[in-house]
């Protein structure tokens, strides 16, 4: 196959980025998207061209850090998968491609298609977690978990981390990604004890870090690699109500 | 942490107050079209419903101020949000697609902010019009809103203007039902697809039901 | 350094008394003097986190290095199968001595006894303290944990949680991760690579590192150093692991005079989705699971290429089921792996490559059902469907084995200390518990206790045992080793030849996965020895690294990682050669049974191996760590 590429070129944080006419004259149908930038950027680097950067790492969906909008789809056509797991053959013979980063305030350009995604780690780091030290934890089995909880917590808790749903909502909002841990902490009984603070300390950091607000549109749960459904949100909104006005205080 | 009332300042919290307000103007919209259908009885039914509503009711002052505080509220905060989430993309897309199902996003939810400010414009044409201007009175007390009313779609002009907004109304509500639910976080694996799709029907019943009266005030009400 | 005899510090004792002997006589660092400690730890995947939140709990001043943009991406994250635990939950007799014993076996008799005893005794702590985290594992009907077998193990020991048991164990590790940079006890530091280890008195006191946004040469100084990098499969250029797995942060240790051990002990994984072209940048793992159900076969005619629905039954050779009439297609990892590639270099192999075995499920199919089939293993035809483009409930599927783990590691005594003092290192990257082969389940088993359960106490007992100069990033050691890694930035740079990285990367594969793969001879391994240090000199003769050294450049920390697998292939190569006995992932084909079975040399070989470097391209210097075996005496493995 032979495809045109029109990919997102940008120095730094602070230069200005613009699209840059590539071809890419041998594309197997087999091959994955990123190896297709790979075969592209091989042809670069052997004329001593800059390669365009992006990121990935796993190359398998889970690892969560690659993340490409292809043709206006964070991730691109195919539902539930990552740019890593989508195929060649999806692209048709003369297609022209538009490749450009995860835009959004909070996800600074680090150079080409690549964004800093740190914003992610802080909402995280501001309550995500149980806090339980190594050492004390009780038998595995000491607390009985229904299945059907610990599945829908496994539901959420499937998240990658990729920021497809940033990138997606017109908002660039960064609701489905935290409400999906909230969901999975605060259906569990290890995470009852801190459920309120979590909730409060989480939707603030995502705040202050410059993501926008939710317009229940759902375009972050069509792109979600691990199609992780905006019903999420909805329970994150009862945490959160919860929290201010009924057993948080 | 938060303030009990902070949560009206975070992003959750915007939701939660465009919703409950939503759902409110919602609420007052059912109210309101019933009120109107009443006009297919004739004069006399459609002034009496009006003279109850309006003399018949102590409370009619505080329900105004309820509701055009709502009102505000409902508009304030979507236009705070709006600008706020447009902030959050500084640098826009060169390409941006629809992602596909299940994303509910369609022309209505993508223009919530511009359907809003429309309505905007419209109620206080719609309120001057019904409200605040001169009125005719109807011997058995209070005033002949028919004849106001018929008098008002009169000109194609407004009625056509009066059409419009009713489409207006119709997708503001299309996304706008089931919004205000999922935005208050009532969410459940049975009720929330059936509540999208009976959203969209309210929001056509609704305006269909506007427009009608509209389209029969001018056709037929005004010239008899 | 001539060779010696490494000492283990295996503690004395019984063996099921060692652990917590030892625990007792360790040294302890004041709790108030912890945080006087500075700490590094490299990596953050099961290893790396799980110690960097655990020494940041007990009040060290830790600080926390990834080369990726978050801690949360490291490869541990795509562990599939799950978590082998001794906690006899479905109570069918299994115990910490039977984890224990099945390990030894499954190492087949080249890993430390007493360290995979510790590691038995910690799984069940490891499963608590995930639970605690709010790790969703599997539950059963009635609310407790549930369990799987997998293989190599007679008992269900195995917690999972969904396909996803890496993913949910690394978060639980980050999120508790994330709760010490809260509190402040760490630092992370992302997006950088660790490019020297810096010793002052032979001490290993701080790290050199680049910062892969600004650069920058980052200089770091601490009281230790804790590597926990992963392992070196990508050697072979397609692999199981992450395109950035690599080996420059063990190596650059190593040659720092840090012990390398047992490199040629890698192991294969014989369900992969085979490679389509020169395209393919990493091979795709399926569970092994699918031999319980799938059967294996492949054309009894060489060269047939007729598509496998147009295959009668006797033109088919199932030929594990012929071999190994008792176990079937359940043989383990290596023997199903070897068998596979014997198919293909008979020219029996399938599809347009050549390079694969077909694993049918028509039988399965009819006899249990497409649901039942669609129930068990639904989720792996669908990632089959995404990347061959075949459906499997129709069309046999095509697998090869690949690249997935590697057991060699640096040498770490029973402190996980490497003979550097104060260089540490855990998980993968170190080569202590699995011997020449690991068992499924048992990578994130070992991850998690070393971080969680081993370097908390032993780290102390180091600290609290030394006396240390007071240093800071200023000492000329650390000077000297920037100025290093800066020369051989200048040097990659400034070669500005015409040949791709990956052109590069991907002939040492070759080389590697011909000479030095499944199967190795005498003559395969001298090959490689020929041809890697001519690939090394044509890599720096004629590599095209492109851009600068003062902004992202991923081409650059792709040549500098190439550059370091040049030289360590080769001691790789060198330990495959020396060790003529097949063990676990290491067959050497002059060691084989009657009918083709691996053939252990307990004699002569029931050591660890140990690298010392000496310069590259120079002999590097063997030291011997003879294993004892005193519980579990070694036999020869049988499957028929």
């Amino acid at each position: 196959m032979r495809l045109k590429l029109k990919i997102w070129r940008q120095a730094g944080p602070g230069t200005a980025g613009r699209l840059v006419d590539y071809a890419a004259d041998h594309v197997s149908p087999d091959m994955s998207f990123l190896e297709m930038l790979d075969v592209v950027n091989e042809g670069l680097v052997k004329q001593g061209h800059d390669a365009i950067a992006f990121d990935s790492d796993c190359r398998e969906g889970i690892c969560g850090m690659c993340g490409l909008v292809v043709n206006g789809i964070p991730h691109g056509p195919d539902r539930g998968t990552t740019v890593c797991q989508l195929h060649m053959r999806r692209f048709r013979d003369g297609d022209t491609i538009v490749i450009e980063p995860w835009r959004a305030r909070a996800f600074p350009v680090v150079k080409d298609l690549v964004v800093d995604r740190s914003a992610l780690d802080r909402i995280i780091t501001a309550g995500g977690y149980v806090s339980v030290n190594c050492g004390g934890a009780p038998d595995g089995n000491a607390i009985p978990i229904a299945k059907e909880v610990s599945e829908t917590a496994m539901d959420s808790a499937a998240c990658i981390g990729c920021g497809a749903c940033v990138a997606a909502c017109k908002n660039a909002s960064a609701h489905l990604f935290m409400s999906a841990k909230i969901s999975h902490l605060s259906l569990l009984p290890q995470g009852q004890i801190e459920r309120y603070r979590r909730v409060v300390a989480m939707i603030e950091q995502a705040d202050a870090e410059g993501f926008g607000s939710c317009s229940n549109e759902g375009e972050c749960e069509a792109v979600c690699p691990k199609e992780i459904p905006i019903s999420n949100i909805a329970r994150m909104t009862r945490e959160y109500f919860r929290a201010l006005w009924v057993g948080g205080r | 942490m938060s303030s009990r009332f902070g949560v009206f300042s975070s992003s959750v919290g915007t939701k939660i107050l465009i919703g409950v307000t939503g759902v409110a103007l919602f609420l007052y919209l059912v109210i309101h079209i019933a009120g109107n259908l009443i006009v297919f009885l004739g004069p006399a039914a459609f002034n009496r419903y009006a003279f109850v509503m309006e003399y018949g009711n102590p409370l009619l002052p505080v329900i105004e101020i309820g509701l055009l505080l709502i009102f505000l509220l409902h508009v304030y905060k979507a236009v705070t949000m709006f600008l706020a989430n447009q902030q959050a993309r500084p640098v826009a897309y060169v390409k941006k697609k629809y992602a596909g199902k299940p994303s509910r996003k369609s022309f209505a939810s993508s223009t919530m902010i511009f359907s809003g400010l429309w309505l905007l414009f419209f109620i206080i044409i719609h309120v001057k019009a019904f409200r605040f201007s001169p009125e005719y009175p109807w011997p058995a007390g209070g005033r002949d809103l028919y004849r106001q009313e018929m008098e008002n779609f009169v000109s194609p002009l407004t009625a056509g203007f009066y059409v419009l907004s009713m489409v207006v109304v119709g997708s503001h509500l299309w996304h706008g039902i089931a919004s205000a639910f999922q935005s208050m976080g009532a969410d459940h694996p049975k009720w929330t697809p059936r509540l999208l799709t009976t959203g969209k029907v309210i929001a056509v019943l609704m305006a269909g039901g506007f427009i009608v009266i509209a389209l029969w005030a001018h056709f037929v009400g005004a010239r008899t | 350094m001539s060779p010696t005899k490494l000492d283990s510090n295996v503690p004395a004792g019984p063996i099921a008394e060692k652990w917590d002997r030892h625990r007792f006589e360790m040294k302890l660092v004041n709790p108030a003097n912890k945080r006087k400690y500075t700490i590094i730890v490299v990596g953050t995947g099961l290893a790396g986190a799980s110690a960097a939140a655990s020494l940041g709990e007990l009040g060290y001043n830790v600080l926390n290095f990834c080369i990726q943009d978050s801690p949360r991406r490291a490869h541990s994250i795509a562990a599939q199968g799950g978590i082998n635990a001794a906690k006899n939950y479905q109570n069918d007799g299994d115990s910490v001595y039977r984890l224990f014993y099945d390990t030894v076996k499954g190492g087949d008799y080249r890993s430390r006894e007493a360290n995979v005893y510790r590691l038995a005794q910690l799984s069940v702590n490891i499963i608590d303290q995930c639970v605690a985290q709010g790790v969703p594992f599997a539950r059963d009907y009635g609310g407790l944990l549930d369990n799987r077998s997998f293989g190599g193990a007679q008992v269900s020991r195995t917690f999972y949680a969904r396909g996803q048991t890496g993913q949910q164990l690394l978060l639980g590790a980050y999120q508790s991760l994330m709760r010490q940079v809260h509190k402040g006890t760490v630092r992370l530091f992302a997006r950088r690579e660790m490019l020297d280890l810096v010793l002052v008195e032979g001490r290993a006191r701080g790290i050199v590192c680049r910062n892969l946004v600004t650069g920058e040469i980052e200089r770091y100084a601490a009281h230790a150093v804790i590597l926990a990098t992963g392992g070196y499969g990508t050697v072979y250029y397609l692999s199981t692991n992450a395109v950035n797995s690599n080996v420059t942060a063990s190596w650059r240790a190593a040659k720092r005079g840090a012990l390398f051990a047992n490199p040629c002990f890698t192991q294969i994984h014989p369900t992969c989705i085979p490679v389509t072209g020169d395209h393919q940048s990493k091979l795709t793992l399926m569970s092994e699971s699918l031999r319980n159900d799938g059967r294996v076969w492949v054309p009894k005619k060489k060269g047939d290429t007729r598509p496998p629905d147009q295959i009668p039954e006797d033109e088919r050779d199932y030929y594990l089921e012929r071999k190994y009439p008792s176990f079937g297609n359940l043989v383990p990892r290596d023997v199903a792996s070897r068998n596979a590639k014997q198919m293909a270099d008979e020219g029996r192999g399938v599809g347009e490559t050549g390079l694969a075995v077909y694993l049918d499920f028509q039988d399965a199919i009819q006899r249990l059902g497409i649901d039942v089939i669609r129930e068990k293993y639904g989720n792996l035809f669908h990632m089959y469907k995404k990347i061959a483009d075949e459906d499997a409930y129709k069309v046999p599927m095509r697998i090869y084995p690949a690249i997935h783990y590697t057991m060699g590691g640096l040498w770490v005594d029973y402190n996980l200390m490497t003979n550097v003092p104060g260089l540490h290192v855990l998980g993968e990257a170190n080569f202590s518990d699995h011997g020449a082969n690991r068992l499924g389940a048992s990578a994130l088993m070992q991850g998690l206790a070393d971080g969680y359960f081993v370097i908390p106490y032993t780290i102390g007992h180091y600290l609290a045992g030394s006396t240390m100069l007071k240093v800071t990033s200023e000492h000329d050691a650390f000077k000297e080793s920037a100025n290093c890694v800066q020369k051989n930035i200048n040097r990659l740079l400034s070669v500005k030849g015409n040949r791709g990285i990956r052109e590069i990367h991907r002939e040492l594969g070759r080389i590697m996965w011909d000479n030095v793969g499944m199967s190795r001879t005498e003559q395969s391994l001298r090959t490689a020895l020929a041809q890697i240090p001519k690939l090394r000199g044509e890599f720096w003769q004629s590599v095209s690294v492109p851009g600068t050294d003062d902004n992202l450049n991923q081409s650059l920390e792709y040549a500098g990682r190439v550059a370091d697998y040049l030289e360590f292939a080769e001691l790789l190569t060198l330990d495959a050669l020396h060790r003529r006995e097949s063990c676990g992932g290491h067959f050497r084909e002059e060691s084989q049974t009657a009918d083709g079975e691996a053939l252990r040399d307990d004699e002569h070989y029931s050591y660890v191996a140990a690298w010392e470097f000496t310069g590259v391209g120079r002999e590097p210097v063997l030291h011997k760590e003879p294993l004892v075996f005193e519980e579990v005496h070694p036999t020869q493995r049988s499957y028929k």
